[in-house]
């Protein structure tokens, strides 16, 4: 039955029912010492090539399991795995040289970026830290890392905010590639970049895709954004993922309740005087992780929820090759 | 007619010289219509709003042209009659609630405040007002939520809170800038729908604010596109989506990644950034972006012209 396992199936990055919990308040505050819910029992698989798209509300819990998948947190519970080999608690000094292979790209640029120093010193420091090159080598190599990125060569001696801020996301992502990763976790890096600047950046971050062989974790609350990006789409909501599929078919025909909802509320320009598309608007705010609803987590804002969903948390559950759902209730198609 | 601007400018000095954040800027709105103002950074969308309100204080600042409330000039009004205007007449809503919020008070408590200031009325008759303003804004319980600080409400709450406080007493004009944008999608679904909804039953006027081409096509009946302190295409909302001309309207609505369909290998991606208004190019100030630029962009800058849907480009003067 099993067909052999080639190179593009092989996950690069898995994690098994991992989980972060935060402790918040101390045993002398109000409501003594509690326990958040960040990021629960999710269970992923990245293979190389791809680009997985984690979508999902503010305080869903992206960008903590994004942080945990390049383990700038530690993991609460569950596992992590990096080709098959278990990184879950490896200490600082063995996670070193898969620092290199592991990169990411924060929003903001310049808070990312030593404003004191040249962006020339900037995109070489990993270079420095991680390679044996000489400084000739250095010199090189960032010069050939600007190119990649459309920057130009005279560039290296600028400061960060000689530079525009999509000028200085691409400073971001030669810095982020210097090292030939693997992987590289892009957390909302087009979100704080001019509108008319951003379809450069999701181009540059194709193409870098497409000559280096780099697997991608990109999260946005932009939705069009990322279904452009991603070959695969995880919809998280509370802490877990609640439906997850290939990206064009996760947008076209959602299964899950919230990510209906969610795909539903994006904005779009419709040349048609009135709108045509069927809006879900969801009614209260995403409830607290301190204290997570009964049941399905969603229950409580989900306009079909029946008795079972109060008692019962759905389990995600792949009802087609490819395609997994956390509902009762799907609407499967 | 609720407003009336005319050939507004708005100029500060800076350490780098002098700026023109806005150049010549002219719109006129009527009772309960929505007016969408799109724009980037540095684009003038909100300096041209903040003439409009009179808060533009910096001793730096010069404004000139004209701004007409109900036929009134605003250009040179003292402050104290500004002050009788706003919050009453015309209300705002800005992107951070929490710049119309103060921590320490509750949000009963401050919409109270806002109604006694400009109506006199008792404590008690303010109180009963903002119970009913805040079921009308979708508050699932207003009586509870009169006690609540803003820091015990959610980001969509506290934008709610203060759509609340802008339309207590029932403002002929909201301008609104950027209001859903530090919100998630599905919370900015509830408050477009909200501002429909008023406008349908207190008929006032709103000026919309966003860099987002889809939130203006779903709310505004009117568009204007700005871009470095220029009006560079109006029209109604069918008009400029469907027959946009002004080659940047073009390029941001192509620039946009499908949400259906085929999705393309690359997007159609605008080269270069806006500029900075210290140093704008000669001539038209999208022409080193532009796609069609010819010898005529360098020359002049284009005007818009007094047709109800224009474009500032001399290429869609001469077609």
């Amino acid at each position: 039955m099993s067909e052999p396992m080639t190179e593009k199936d092989r996950p690069i990055l898995e994690t098994r029912s991992l989980a972060k919990r935060f402790s918040i308040g101390t045993r002398f505050s109000a409501e003594g010492r509690r326990t958040v819910h960040a990021v629960d029992n999710v269970s992923l698989t990245v293979r190389r090539g791809e680009t997985v798209g984690l979508v999902g509300e503010s305080g869903c819990g992206k960008s903590t399991l994004a942080r945990c998948l390049v383990r700038l947190y530690d993991i609460t519970d569950g596992k992590l795995l990096f080709e098959g080999d278990d990184i879950t608690s490896k200490s600082l000094s063995e996670l070193r040289p898969l620092r290199r292979r592991l990169q990411m790209v924060f929003q903001d640029p310049s808070a990312s970026l030593n404003p004191r120093r040249r962006v020339g010193d900037l995109v070489a420091e990993p270079l420095r830290i991680h390679g044996k090159l000489s400084a000739k080598e250095i010199a090189a190599r960032v010069a050939e890392l600007f190119e990649l990125v459309g920057l130009l060569p005279d560039h290296v001696m600028r400061y960060p905010h000689e530079f525009s801020g999509g000028q200085r996301q691409r400073v971001g992502i030669a810095r982020a590639i210097a090292l030939n990763p693997d992987l590289v976790v892009l957390d909302e890096p087009v979100s704080a970049l001019d509108v008319s600047v951003q379809a450069q950046i999701v181009n540059l971050l194709a193409d870098l895709q497409e000559k280096l062989k780099l697997t991608y974790i990109f999260i946005a609350h932009d939705l069009s954004v990322v279904r452009q990006v991603s070959t695969r789409i995880a919809v998280m909501y509370l802490g877990s993922i609640v439906e997850e599929g290939p990206a064009e078919e996760v947008f076209a025909t959602p299964a899950h309740p919230y990510s209906q909802a969610l795909i539903s509320a994006v904005p779009v320009v419709e040349t048609t005087p009135t709108g045509t598309r069927k809006r879900i608007i969801l009614t209260g705010d995403v409830p607290s992780p301190l204290k997570p609803p009964s049941g399905c987590r969603f229950h409580p804002r989900c306009p079909i929820a029946a008795d079972r969903c109060r008692s019962e948390r759905p389990e995600l559950k792949e009802y087609r090759p490819g395609r997994k759902v956390a509902c009762h209730f799907p609407t499967l198609t | 007619m609720i407003l009336s601007v005319r050939d507004l400018k708005v100029s500060f000095r800076t350490h780098d010289g002098p700026v023109r954040a806005i150049d010549g800027v002219s719109f006129d709105l009527e009772e309960s219509e929505i007016l969408g103002v799109v724009g980037e950074s540095g684009s003038g969308k909100t300096v041209s709003l903040l003439a409009v309100m009179g808060l533009i204080t910096d001793p730096n600042a010069t404004i000139e042209g004209s701004i007409r409330y109900k036929g009134r000039e605003l250009v040179g009004l003292p402050p104290r009659e500004l002050r009788r205007l706003r919050g009453n007449e015309i209300a705002m809503i800005f992107q951070d609630p929490m710049t119309a919020l103060t921590p320490v008070y509750t949000i009963g408590w401050q919409i109270a405040e806002q109604i006694r200031a400009h109506r006199g009325v008792s404590k008690a008759k303010a109180m009963a007002r903002v119970e009913e303003l805040l079921a009308e804004v979708n508050f699932p319980n207003p009586h509870e939520a009169m006690s609540r600080y803003p820091h015990q409400l959610s980001g969509g709450m506290r934008q709610r809170a203060v759509i609340a406080m802008a339309l207590s007493c029932d403002p002929a004009l909201l301008v609104a800038d950027e209001p859903t944008t530090a919100l998630d999608v599905t919370v900015q679904a509830g408050i477009l729908d909200l501002v429909r909804k008023l406008r349908a039953k207190h008929k006032s006027a709103v000026v919309f604010i966003t860099h987002d081409m889809g939130v203006v096509s779903e709310l505004a009946d009117r568009v204007m596109v700005m871009y470095a302190g220029r009006v560079v295409e109006r029209g109604t909302r069918t008009e400029l989506f469907s027959d946009p001309r002004h080659p940047y309207t073009r390029a941001l609505l192509g620039s946009i990644p499908p949400l259906t369909g085929q999705k393309p290998r690359r997007l159609p991606a605008i080269p270069g950034s806006p500029p900075s208004l210290l140093r704008l190019p000669q001539g038209c100030a999208f022409g080193p972006r532009c796609p069609v630029r010819y010898e005529p962009c360098e020359a002049g800058k284009p005007g818009l012209g007094s047709g109800a849907h224009a474009a500032a480009c001399f290429r869609v003067a001469q077609a």
